[in-house]
């Protein structure tokens, strides 16, 4: 509970930083409004148990608000502070002071409630309206310099959003599973009065029968229960598959500290505008707009990349032994025979071996397949724009697949060493050098192809003429370019046992030898600055 | 003026454009008879059709409407493979000259042989002994034969629209089209590149056909003018016939002035 309200300080903090340095306020009202409201509707608040745990249930504070009414304040205080913030100046500050207090107020009583036996109504269809919606929006925005074709695009976007209603409500979509709402909505409801003593009796006489049960199985007897409280959060299994969940409004979800937060930072946001109404400026509601759109993509992210600072703390040992392990590198030790300077170096060599091999490969290969692929090349016939499309088709697909990937199914096909990794970087390059080279030959200077066509010269002699000079130094820069990425990408192809300096690395990890690892991380530390410099300095000589 | 042979015959060429604004209409009911050995200017403001008439006299732009004669094929239907056949024999000289800038003078000249050689052979550069001397010629002609082997980019505007002169030349053409050829000259260079093209006409009795706004440069060198306002031919006839007025009205000075 306290580590809410620290938040909520982080979020006064970030505002009086802001309105200090004669940001302007008003912004902030608005962005930290929007996104509680996002929050309210979207982000988990607190935990509601059944009987397994995939009965869990992290209700939103809108699902919340018939089990408590008061959670309706946050909505209609961040209300009033839009309407009021319209108005700009110091009625502004007073709209963000109140919405602001008006969410903590509530948030903070919540958190004050005891744990208590609810019923989840699912609300059928919010979530197929939520997915129809987004695909209309997005097709909305796409369509919006195309007047022609809007309509069109409307219309297929409805039925679009249709079909996914329909295929949701379709038996076997019932289940379709979007992340921890089975296709549903989930509205939280209190119970009438005697239900939990209606649980506590059904769970009591179920209990012989159960107890025979786990007698078979060698388990221990269960005790009959005097509330649902002894069972410490879950609920017997019956209730739980009727919908019956309990509550706990202190278990603290993402969206809970995301709430205090803005709240903090609009109520923070209000009181510096309150003390100096003049901090506005006239495009706030779209850079608020924005504020909210950034809000409400980190703040779940965060929470799902597991974000915690404690686990380095938890952590620190490790580093610390690591750090006294590696140091200082180990490069020659002839006592015992080990020599990972020597390997390091001829590791090294390899992994710039694979670079090189894979790069030449791939610009051999790029280069027709990136005339194929330019819109310019290709307009002679519909025969040649097909062989352009196709092309285009091949090189896209292929580039989606990352190196990592292709090289852990040719490592699998033709066995661990640098030929699974040569093989992988040739094939991603090649996609990458065709785009390249492609855009380079689509923005050739057209004058000397008209030039040379007006000559009377074959299409294939204005190609090699006219465009093929042009683009000659580009498809040279953007080789060396690439050989320095795929330089890079060799490294962690090592890791995937596709040889070289990677792999030497990988394997010093794994057996703990840390000071030998210390010499390969230094070495190539080295190499890719080499590489980098090396290559921006050729690069700048060509172009 | 000697009755001569007539070489080119424009009949009722139209050329519609599709813009993202609608049916721009660039050429309207054009007519016209060019003979063979005629010095052409075609004048009018910038947007009058002339680059548009000039190109489709090679085939590089297909007319909506009407047929383009050439010593009476008409060259508005020849299939791909004939119009590069016809087009080595018209030269084509632009504004931007169009020289690939990273080759040398001389490569670049050899590029107006390459309609002659054999796809196989133009991919492999392997030009011909002959097509080196005709290149070597037309650049001494130009005098440029000092910097054959200079890259195109390293020369001046003046020398490299030389060299474009010569690689049109090199073709051993019966036409030449020039599109503003002296529009990014300095008014000197300007003067020395309608001389050449004058010197050509004279000499070798090629047909020249020459987009240009400048009036005075048209009017001192042009056997002939032709002028084109919206589309459209408005004067044919001999420079001295180019009254004042019609100038005016070609110009719409007039209503600049009002």
């Amino acid at each position: 509970m306290s580590a809410l309200w620290v938040y909520t300080l982080l979020g006064l903090l970030l505002a009086s930083l802001a309105g200090v340095a004669k940001g302007s306020m008003r912004r902030w009202t608005v962005g930290a409004g929007l996104a509680l409201l996002v929050a309210f509707v979207a982000f988990p608040f607190s935990r509601a148990r059944g009987f397994l745990s995939r009965d869990t249930v992290d209700p939103t504070l809108l699902a919340l608000t018939p089990l408590f009414p008061l959670l309706w304040l946050i909505p209609l205080g961040v209300a009033l502070a839009l309407l009021l913030t319209h108005r700009g100046g110091r009625p502004a500050g007073v709209g963000g002071v109140l919405g602001g207090a008006a969410a903590l107020l509530a948030a903070g009583s919540w958190y004050t409630q005891p744990p208590q036996l609810a019923r989840l109504a699912p609300v059928e269809g919010a979530m197929e309206a939520l997915v129809a919606l987004v695909v209309g929006g997005s097709v909305a925005l796409l369509s919006l310099n195309r007047l022609r074709w809007r309509l069109p695009l409307l219309i297929s976007a409805v039925l679009a959003g249709g079909l996914t209603f329909l295929w949701f409500h379709a038996p076997q979509g019932g289940g379709a599973y979007l992340p921890k709402s089975l296709g549903y909505y989930k509205l939280i409801y209190p119970t009438p009065e005697g239900t939990q003593q209606a649980i506590v009796e059904s769970y009591n006489q179920s209990l012989p029968e159960l107890n025979a049960i786990r007698k078979e199985l060698g388990q221990e007897e269960l005790k009959p229960i005097q509330s649902l409280g002894d069972l410490q959060g879950a609920l017997p299994a019956q209730a739980s598959s009727q919908g019956y969940r309990q509550v706990q409004p202190s278990t603290t979800q993402y969206g809970a500290f995301a709430v205090f937060f803005l709240a903090g930072v609009m109520l923070g946001a209000g009181l510096m505008q309150l003390f100096n109404p003049a901090l506005q400026e006239p495009d706030d509601l779209r850079a608020g707009l924005l504020i909210a759109l950034v809000a409400s993509a980190l703040i779940p992210a965060f929470d799902a990349t597991e974000f915690d600072l404690g686990k380095l703390v938890v952590g620190w040992p490790f580093l610390q032994q690591f750090a006294d392990k590696a140091w200082p590198p180990l490069l020659a030790d002839a006592a015992s025979e080990r020599y990972p300077l020597q390997e390091v170096l001829s590791q090294i060599a390899v992994t710039v071996q694979m670079a090189l091999v894979g790069t030449f490969l791939a610009a051999v290969f790029a280069m027709p397949l990136s005339f194929l692929a330019a819109r310019n090349v290709t307009l002679g016939s519909p025969w040649m724009r097909g062989v352009f499309y196709t092309t285009r088709l091949f090189l896209n697909v292929l580039r989606g697949v990352p190196t990592l990937i292709i090289a852990l199914i040719l490592v699998a096909a033709v066995g661990l060493g640098p030929f699974a990794g040569v093989m992988a970087i040739a094939i991603h390059s090649l996609t990458e050098l065709g785009k390249l080279y492609s855009e380079a030959i689509e923005n050739a200077d057209k004058g000397p192809v008209e030039a040379l066509e007006s000559t009377g010269a074959a299409g294939a002699n204005v190609v090699r003429w006219a465009i093929l000079p042009q683009v000659l130094p580009l498809f040279v820069s953007y080789t060396i370019y690439n050989f320095e990425i795929n330089f890079r990408s060799s490294l962690v192809l090592g890791l995937v046992g596709a040889g070289g300096i990677g792999y030497f690395i990988n394997e010093k990890m794994a057996s703990g030898q840390y000071d030998q690892m210390m010499v390969g991380v230094i070495a190539i530390v080295v190499v890719v600055n080499i590489i980098d410099f090396a290559s921006s300095w050729l690069r700048s000589r060509l172009v | 003026m000697i009755c001569l042979q007539t070489m080119i015959e424009v009949r009722n060429l139209s050329q519609t454009f599709q813009t993202p604004k609608g049916p721009l209409q660039v050429l309207v009911d054009v007519n016209l008879d060019i003979p063979k050995g005629d010095f052409l200017a075609v004048i009018g403001r910038s947007g009058a059709g002339k680059s548009t008439f000039l190109r489709t006299l090679n085939g590089l732009l297909i007319p909506t409407v009407g047929s383009v004669r050439v010593n009476g094929t008409d060259i508005t239907k020849l299939p791909k493979r004939e119009l590069q056949k016809y087009r080595r024999t018209v030269g084509f000289i632009f504004q931007q000259f169009n020289l690939v800038g990273r080759l040398s003078a001389l490569e670049n000249v050899l590029h107006g042989r390459l309609g002659y050689l054999p796809t196989w052979r133009g991919l492999l550069g392997l030009y011909r002994e002959q097509d080196y001397r005709i290149a070597r010629e037309q650049l001494a002609r130009v005098d440029l034969l000092a910097k054959e082997n200079a890259r195109v980019d390293s020369l001046s505007g003046g020398q490299q629209q030389r060299v474009a002169i010569a690689r049109a030349m090199a073709q051993e053409p019966s036409l030449i089209l020039a599109d503003e050829p002296a529009a990014n000259l300095d008014p000197v260079l300007s003067e020395e590149v309608m001389r050449t093209l004058k010197r050509f006409n004279e000499e070798e009795g090629v047909t020249v056909v020459i987009n240009i706004h400048a009036l005075e440069l048209a009017l001192k060198y042009a056997k002939r003018i032709v002028a084109f306002k919206r589309g459209r031919v408005v004067f044919d006839g001999r420079p001295e016939a180019l009254s004042e007025a019609a100038v005016d009205d070609l110009y719409e000075r007039k209503e600049m002035l009002a």
